[in-house]
């Protein structure tokens, strides 16, 4: 292969689109054909398209710095990431699967406590995790559903198999970029577009508003539907107000919501209150209301968790449900799928050592030289080890920071996560990827068509988060049978 | 509504247009210069005298001369009256309330302010000036027309056509105290000769040259201009028909009474003008009045229906 492919090698990781350096995949044989047809500058005209359409588009994510808050462009590579749609619908029977389980844990562990009382996990996880609301106990959310919105990050390791990775059941975000890439792709590859049947992704904020529907406490009637941000400083502001757009629903702030004395919620508007019956909170539980949680928190809505408690407004994701999304409780859930569900899990975890647990720990010890290292409840790539890439120094302060707090810390092996081709300077070379879908669940279960592709934009990092440099892919879904 | 919604989306409007007027006002200033002999009182000073920010110029610069006076009126970020920060003003207004408003208007904004972000040096280059001003007219046109085709005529929208009436309101009333310089008494006999011009560059920075002649049918002259710009009820930028549209909007929202009362109030006033035989101090005096007024209803306004005025 020529230009923009030159010297493309496919290094010792899985690539999503290369089978070898000189042969593409069945499934992107089509892609690759349409850019090797391209000339380089066709190329780099497409890619400086791409970044003007973000521009106007105003997609961008906020950066905190010490200056001030700094709206960026939203970092995205043109050449899609490609997954045969024969394989998608495994991935999205187990994602399905999965969050049906932790769901079933979530009520749970505010109810019963079956799977503790049946030995399946040692209580001392949940009485000793920072997301387990014991105001949240004996609530009973509708359908039983406490995690309505899940981001589960899946990625591929060298034997070509798709790992879980982690569930993000607080306030996962990027689905806007999702959908933005997807537009963006439209504008850049048009033609490309035709030729290949793609599964669209667009429908998501029918899903997301159906769903929302679904859990109101009443179900006659118009349904009033608000989507809760902590403010425009927020880093996912934007992902926010798109969404409230894409459903029509109003973007209120925690000071244009009031709990008053019948412990409804109402909204502030020109003709006085209005009552609210669901809020998509994209605010963490810790601030969510000052009544109950952080008493300094002024994002939040004071008296809220009344309301909810009482059954008159809906909280997706309901309090508490952060719970499952502890690393710790991570490692349990092919067993809550066996124990629940009574089925085998269908996507793999990848092997976790919990450092709570005195073999593993030793164990982590032992070879932190070789092992990823995360805490239990950090998000964003926040305080991590990887093993091989840290110096010396590092790694002596983790072993410290280990001993102290183990609970708080679980380790997996380097994963040698895939890689795709992306533009870089002109050429394509492999870059480490993962996977984010976002699943809803209320009356029924939904899973996008692929969903948010990440990737590490610095050569040989395994790094994704936008926070910390990485940029992200349009995800293709394809049928092969249909082209 | 969201009260807060609506008090973004009056603001965002009210920056545009302030964004827009500035623009207009320097580039018919600009030609105005262009066709009088030197020396005569009208100068680049006069534009900083309208904006009511003489004392914050020179604090900031020695002399009063095209290239400082433009760079502080259209590019110096650091003036809070400046047309790039009210455009910036107006996209952050507009970037936290996108749910409310069709993608489109949102693009045409965020558009605007990065070519004026990634123009600003031009504007010091007189023949480059001209070219960022058309462009940014043209944005904000293009901005109305937009939302006036694309967007219900609901709430949120009413709450923009009002944002806007009232700066384009205030706006009008300040660049006719510009021509009450044209009715001083000590005007030089230079300046009389060139009166007529002078007038018509008044009803140019309001668009209104066209439609004036159209209407009076007969030469520009300064009372009939004065009536024109004050009273008329179809011009856009007439204040008359400012607060007619205002009147429309506020007729149109929920819990108006209070407000109803006020405009008819304000109304009233400003059709009791008589602009036949205005001095200089009459003039002045008429139109401080109506600034006041204004601001009175933006403040009611404010009370009403906006967040801030919410209690806990």
């Amino acid at each position: 292969m020529k230009s923009i492919w030159k010297n493309y090698k496919t290094e010792s990781a899985y690539d999503e689109l290369m089978f070898s350096e000189f042969q593409s995949r069945a499934v992107s044989h089509k892609l690759c054909q349409y850019l090797n047809s391209l000339k380089k500058e066709d190329i780099d005209k497409r890619k400086i398209a791409a970044e003007l359409a973000i521009m106007e588009m105003g997609i961008s994510f906020t950066v905190y710095s010490d200056e001030g808050n700094i709206d960026r462009a939203w970092p995205f590579d043109i050449i899609p990431r490609i997954i045969d749609g024969k394989e998608w619908l495994i991935i999205e029977k187990g994602l399905k699967q999965r969050l049906t389980a932790l769901n079933c844990f979530i009520s749970d562990v505010y109810g019963e406590q079956a799977f503790i009382k049946a030995g399946k996990m040692p209580g001392e996880i949940i009485n000793s995790s920072k997301n387990f609301r014991k105001e949240c106990i004996g609530v009973k959310p509708r359908h039983n559903v406490w995690a309505n919105i899940c981001g589960s990050d899946l990625v591929r390791d060298k034997d070509g198999i798709m790992y879980v990775l982690e569930d993000n059941l607080r306030v996962p975000s990027g689905v806007s970029y999702m959908m933005e890439n997807r537009v963006i792709t439209k504008r850049v590859f048009p033609e490309l577009l035709q030729d290949i049947h793609i599964l669209p992704i667009d429908d998501y904020p029918t899903h997301l508003h159906d769903m929302l529907l679904s859990i109101a406490p009443h179900q006659n009637g118009q349904v009033t539907c608000v989507v809760l941000t902590p403010g425009i400083y927020n880093s996912a502001y934007f992902e926010h107000a798109y969404l409230a757009q894409q459903i029509g629903a109003k973007l209120v702030e925690g000071s244009d919501l009031v709990v008053n004395d019948d412990d409804c919620v109402y909204m502030r508007t020109i003709q006085g209150l209005e009552k609210v019956d669901v809020i998509y909170r994209r605010i963490d539980d810790d601030f969510l209301d000052p009544e109950v949680f952080r008493k300094d928190s002024t994002l939040g809505v004071r008296g809220l968790m009344r309301a909810w408690k009482a059954g008159n407004v809906a909280l997706a994701n309901a309090p508490g449900a952060g719970v499952a999304d502890d690393k710790v409780v991570y490692a349990y859930v092919p067993e809550m799928i066996r124990f629940y569900l009574n089925e085998e899990p269908i996507l793999p975890n990848v092997p976790t050592y919990l450092c709570s647990n005195k073999e593993d720990l030793a164990y982590v010890l032992e070879h932190l030289a070789e092992l990823v290292v995360k805490p239990a409840n950090e998000s964003g790539g926040y305080g991590m080890l990887v093993g091989p890439h840290a110096t010396a120094k590092e790694v002596a302060h983790f072993r410290e920071i280990i001993q102290k707090d183990p609970r708080n810390y679980i380790a997996q092996p380097t994963l040698a996560i895939s890689t795709a081709p992306t533009l870089c300077k002109g050429k394509l070379e492999p870059r480490h990827i993962d996977l984010r879908p976002f699943i809803l669940q209320g009356e029924n279960t939904y899973v996008t068509a692929g969903g948010l592709t990440r990737v590490a934009l610095k050569k040989g990092s395994l790094i994704v988060n936008s926070s910390q440099g990485g940029g992200s892919k349009d995800t293709w879904v394809i049928n092969m049978e249909e082209n | 509504m969201l009260s807060r919604s609506a008090e973004r989306l009056y603001w965002l409007a009210r920056y545009l247009e302030r964004t827009e007027n500035i623009a207009r006002l320097v580039s018919v200033h600009m030609n105005l210069l262009m066709d009088l002999p030197k020396g005569v009182e009208m100068g680049w000073r006069q534009l900083i005298l309208i904006s009511a920010s003489e004392q914050e110029f020179y604090e900031k610069n020695n002399v009063a001369n095209e290239r400082n006076i433009t760079r502080f009126l259209l590019a110096d970020a650091s003036h809070t009256g400046s047309l790039f920060s009210s455009l910036s003003a107006a996209r952050e207004n507009i970037r936290t309330s996108r749910e409310l408003l069709p993608d489109e208007a949102w693009e045409q904004v965020n558009e605007m302010y990065l070519f004026a972000k990634n123009n600003l040096e031009t504007v010091v280059n007189r023949r480059q000036r001209v070219l960022f001003l058309n462009e940014i007219l043209k944005g904000c046109q293009r901005f109305t027309g937009l939302l006036s085709g694309y967007m219900s005529h609901n709430h949120p929208y009413r709450f923009i056509i009002l944002g806007r009436n009232i700066e384009r309101a205030d706006m009008t009333s300040r660049i006719l105290d510009l021509a009450s310089l044209l009715l001083s008494e000590s005007r030089s006999d230079e300046m009389r000769q060139y009166e007529t011009i002078l007038w018509m560059n008044v009803l140019k920075a309001l668009s209104a040259l066209l439609m004036y002649r159209q209407q009076i049918r007969s030469r520009v002259k300064g009372d009939d201009v004065l009536n024109f710009l004050l009273l008329d009820t179809d011009l856009p930028r007439s204040v008359g028909c400012c607060i007619a549209e205002i009147s429309l909007c506020i007729s149109k929202l929920p819990n108006n009474i209070p407000l109803l009362l006020k405009l008819v109030e304000l109304d009233a006033y400003v059709q009791g003008i008589d602009t036949r035989q205005t001095t200089e101090d009459q003039l002045r005096s008429i139109l401080d009045g109506l600034q006041n007024k204004l601001g009175e209803l933006h403040s009611q306004i404010a009370d009403n229906w906006f967040l801030t005025a919410t209690e806990e």
